[in-house]
């Protein structure tokens, strides 16, 4: 199985000035992969509240995540973060999946 | 029958356990281990965790003899304990919980503690006595526990200590600044060895902590003490405890190092419990949370 990860990073210029924005689109297998990925990584919020907010959602197959930062740092902080979790969600796919039929 | 396999990983230890109807059928365990003088961090912990814990997953399914599809529930701590660590255990239980269509559920650390220890132990109502190096706040010095309790074993003179105790309530604060201060004083004089006041400061914090545990059982009018966490494996803390009991005419109850030192089955345990109450919990719940009170959970499986 593989996860290609395409991301993309722009500076907008919309109402809110200076905010930094990040995508990440995640094709899983299956839709219920990336539905899983998305049950797995979802509930815990962002550890600093202040100046970074994370959405997270599956269109079909592709898991979608959108974040918003004041500070190239602290994005870059809990993109990394989430790369890592990312990662540990797909060895455990290859690990312990297929899904069992439902 | 019911087949729980429980993820724990708050601190620097990594454990998965599985538990079916009060058997322990396998709990294996990786530790952290950061060079002396340091403790371990958060991130690095973590980093530690993601490395090994698919290794430890495929050994406890091997050693039970179990396949996923035996498994009824799946337990995690969703707290307390260090962030990060926490999220990492958390995204595996709930990733496999999905993926092999388990209900899952989040349990305290605490309470694992506690059940595991009654289940060991056989206690029928016991005062329990949760006394932690991670949970239990005194100081940000790294690893200093450890160090003091085996030097303590080479220690010979007794030196008075503050001593604190406040009915219920005990206090490390007084007896920390003295000693930092008294420390450097007494080492450079000669007056006494490093082992001496390590020993010391375990005799008196132990006293308190005995003091407390014997007014918890006034008040109870309980019979019976379970001491439960890490620095329950101390040697001369349940020995002291004993001869308090002793005195009362009291039982008391303490498990090995396999069970106070955190684990993978201790959850399981208290899973199964909650689990075979009805309680689940919902992915959207399953957040981890680093301040978790025992007294916050709600115990559905015992009055």
């Amino acid at each position: 199985m593989r996860a290609a990860v395409m991301a993309a990073c722009s500076d907008t210029q919309d109402s809110v000035p200076g905010r930094l924005h990040f995508f990440l689109n995640v094709p899983f297998p299956s839709e219920r992969e990336a539905s899983i990925a998305l049950g797995s990584l979802a509930p815990d919020s962002e550890p600093r509240k202040g100046g970074i907010s994370k959405e997270m959602c599956t269109a079909g197959n592709i898991l979608n995540v959108k974040w918003s930062a004041d500070e190239a740092r602290i994005l870059r902080v809990s993109v990394g973060s989430f790369l890592d979790h990312l990662a540990l969600v797909l060895e455990t796919m290859l690990e312990f999946g297929p899904p069992v039929p439902l | 029958m019911t087949i729980v396999i429980g993820f724990e990983g708050s601190a620097n230890k990594i454990g998965i356990g599985i538990v079916r109807d009060g058997e322990v059928l396998s709990n294996p365990r990786r530790t952290y281990i950061t060079p002396p003088g340091q403790g371990f961090l958060p991130s690095q912990t973590a980093k530690h965790h993601r490395g090994v814990i698919l290794t430890v997953l495929k050994e406890a399914l091997q050693e039970a003899g179990l396949k996923p599809a035996d498994i009824d529930c799946v337990a995690y701590t969703k707290g307390p304990g260090m962030g990060a660590p926490l999220v990492t255990v958390a995204i595996v239980a709930r990733t496999v919980a999905q993926l092999w269509d388990k209900p899952l559920l989040g349990v305290n650390h605490c309470v694992g503690h506690i059940e595991m220890g009654r289940l060991v132990t056989h206690a029928s109502n016991p005062t329990v006595l949760y006394v932690s190096g991670g949970n239990t706040q005194i100081s940000n010095d790294p690893s200093p526990g450890y160090n003091i309790e085996q030097m303590a074993k080479k220690g010979k003179r007794y030196i008075e200590l503050p001593y604190t105790v406040k009915g219920m309530d005990v206090s490390f604060s007084g007896i920390l600044s003295y000693i930092e201060e008294a420390a450097e004083k007494m080492l450079g004089s000669g007056e006494c060895a490093a082992e001496d006041l390590c020993f010391s400061l375990q005799e008196t914090l132990f006293a308190m902590l005995v003091e407390i545990t014997e007014r918890a059982m006034a008040h109870c009018g309980s019979q019976e003490v379970l001491i439960v966490g890490g620095v329950g494996c101390n040697l001369r803390l349940q020995e002291m405890m004993g001869i308090m009991c002793e005195e009362r005419g009291a039982r008391l109850f303490a498990t090995d190092e396999r069970f106070c030192i955190d684990n993978g089955a201790m959850i399981a345990q208290a899973g199964w419990e909650m689990f075979r109450s009805g309680q689940q919990t919902e992915l959207s719940d399953s957040w981890v949370t680093q301040r978790y009170r025992t007294d916050e959970v709600e115990v559905t499986w015992r009055d």
